[in-house]
């Protein structure tokens, strides 16, 4: 064989086990999807029905009952106060740690890093006494503001690294020119770092959507979440096929969107830890 | 890689402001996190000390409950199964990641799409991959089972049976969570140098040597953070057991957070779940301190 053709040989290889491993990831979600739009006797009936005609029924029924559609007011009204809140709060504390002395500082990155590794119950069983004493349990803000546990480290994190990447000269610049810090942060840092700290925002915002463990706790019926309410379908008493897929889909279904969106902004925030010399 | 961050971070700052200043940008960060994160800390240790279970009774019994759960085999085997899942979740993951990174790194049409659709998974939530695999796994109208009967294989109880729950657990965390060690890794091939490689290969180095002696130990650091990253996330696992087994059948597949969840919320052992939860803390520390010090101890050989 030559080498040439060896070459192709593996290219031809190497495209096969892609496909199968795109194959592999897409079919559930494909499946799923379609159960969704199946009458419960073709979600039920084995061999499996390929062709059929869609129905819309289980999206409708999980979307008037069950308080789903809450649930999905819920989600989004906890992901806009816990982005802000880790934006707001993170940004300045991320210029703090890269840009300026103060007294603890290394105390604080160690606890950043520390408390993003500690398991969630050790956080949500204290909060969750302290929330039942202060009226905090099953609220909106309530569940963002622990979510910042995580949340804000993480974005800390990565501003931080998008942070770096400004080059000091411009930031002393900027204060010969009369510019305060907050002015340096807002005029230099902020227009520079937009697309990073997009993708904070949209990594946060994923984190958030997606989170079970905190919401399962903290929340009972008025604050709780999609994830929560898809949780409701789970036990093997459960059956209901049409509703578990439909909320399935409703519920990744913005998060497909962002991705899609914001692809490039979500591999950069991912990788940047890791990979950044 | 925390080491590196701070270095260059002490390098950048001239010491121009005092500590004042300083404290007033973290301030609102610091605000959230006494809160959210140093308080319920704090409580939970003080906590562990006593017997409360949500009633009037709040005793000190010192270390009691770290001795009950230290000699209690149930503890250990609980946390047995998690590092189980850990270690074949993790590597797995792993080896799987790489390779497909590796793998589409040689692609040149389609490459971005292919990635793009791959990362998916890592978009949803983990209780509606259990949901989505629950169905995926039913052992009679499950769609799995049934291409195994077609092409005459043994079919599976999946998270029915005490044997085959976990690896059930395994497999579908690998479905969930290997993108994320692909996305990592490809991001390292993609910034690692053209030259050692080109003159590896007129040296006359097949492509599995050029892997073994030049593609992994430049993609060490990298390594090492997916594997950190991995192993913490994994021994925290909750929500795919939660939504899948539940922890069964038989306790087979309980880890140390599903315990937490029902020894605080259904039995209200309130300060016997924070004493867990305290241990389990450490536990994680240490993994953490030995993926360190292994890096570390990489480091130095690699720099004599």
């Amino acid at each position: 064989m030559t080498a040439r053709s060896k070459r192709r040989l593996v290219t031809i290889i190497a495209y096969g086990l892609a496909l199968l491993a795109v194959t592999l990831t897409l079919f559930p979600i494909l499946w799923i999807f379609g159960i969704s739009i199946k009458t419960q006797r073709e979600a039920f009936s084995m061999p499996p029905v390929w062709i059929f005609t869609p129905v819309w029924s289980s999206y409708v029924k999980i979307w008037s009952t069950a308080g789903f559609a809450q649930a999905f007011l819920n989600s989004i009204i906890v992901t806009v106060i816990g982005v802000s809140l880790a934006l707001l709060a993170g940004i300045p504390a991320a210029y703090a740690l890269n840009r300026m002395p103060f007294r603890g500082k290394k105390t604080l990155t160690i606890w950043l890093l520390i408390s993003y590794m500690f398991p969630e119950f050790l956080f949500i069983i204290p909060m969750y006494v302290l929330y039942q004493q202060i009226g905090l349990y099953d609220t909106q803000i309530g569940l963002a503001l622990v979510y910042q546990v995580f949340v804000l480290p993480f974005a800390i994190w990565l501003l931080r690294s998008f942070f770096a990447d400004v080059p000091v000269e411009l930031e002393d610049a900027a204060r010969i020119d009369g510019c305060s810090r907050l002015q340096t942060l807002s005029n230099v840092y902020l227009p520079l770092t937009a697309p990073g700290i997009a993708a904070t925002a949209i990594l946060s915002a994923i984190w958030i959507w997606n989170e079970l463990t905190i919401a399962l706790a903290l929340t009972f019926e008025s604050a709780k979440t999609v994830t929560v309410a898809a949780a409701g379908f789970r036990g093997y008493a459960a059956i209901d096929w049409g509703g578990m897929t439909a909320a399935s889909i409703v519920s990744i279904l913005p998060m497909l969107i962002f991705a899609a969106l914001a692809q490039r902004y979500i591999v950069e925030g991912l990788t940047l830890g890791a990979v950044k010399q | 890689m925390a080491v590196r961050e701070s270095v260059a971070a002490s390098t950048t700052m001239r010491p121009r402001r005092r500590w004042p200043t300083g404290v007033a940008y973290v301030g609102p960060a610091l605000l959230i996190l006494a809160v959210t994160s140093i308080y319920p800390t704090i409580y939970s240790m003080v906590m562990s000390l006593f017997n409360w279970d949500w009633g009037i009774r709040l005793d000190f019994v010192g270390f009691d409950n770290y001795v009950r759960y230290l000699t209690d085999p149930a503890f250990w085997r609980v946390l047995g199964q998690t590092f189980y899942f850990t270690a074949g979740a993790v590597s797995v993951e792993v080896v799987l990641g790489m390779s497909l990174a590796v793998i589409v790194n040689r692609l040149g049409f389609g490459m971005g799409i292919i990635r793009t659709l791959l990362m998916l998974p890592l978009m949803v939530s983990g209780i509606i991959v259990s949901l989505m695999w629950k169905i995926l796994l039913d052992p009679t109208l499950g769609i799995v089972n049934y291409f195994l009967r077609v092409v005459h294989l043994p079919t599976s109880a999946w998270f029915g049976n005490a044997a085959s729950a976990m690896p059930s657990i395994i497999m579908v965390d690998t479905w969930w969570q290997t993108a994320f060690v692909f996305i990592v890794i490809s991001a390292g091939l993609k910034s690692l140098p053209i030259e050692p490689f080109e003159a590896a290969e007129v040296d006359g180095a097949n492509s599995l040597q050029r892997f073994w002696y030049l593609t992994l130990p430049m993609l060490r650091s990298v390594l090492l953070t997916v594997l950190i990253f991995r192993t913490i996330d994994c021994l925290k696992v909750f929500a795919i057991i939660f939504g899948t087994t539940g922890g069964g059948p038989a306790q087979a597949t309980e880890s140390v957070q599903t315990l937490a969840y029902r020894t605080a919320f259904k039995f209200l052992f309130l300060s016997r779940s924070m004493t867990l939860m305290v241990i389990f803390s450490f536990i994680i520390l240490a993994f953490v301190m030995i993926y360190l010090r292994v890096g570390e101890r990489g480091d130095s050989q690699e720099a004599s």
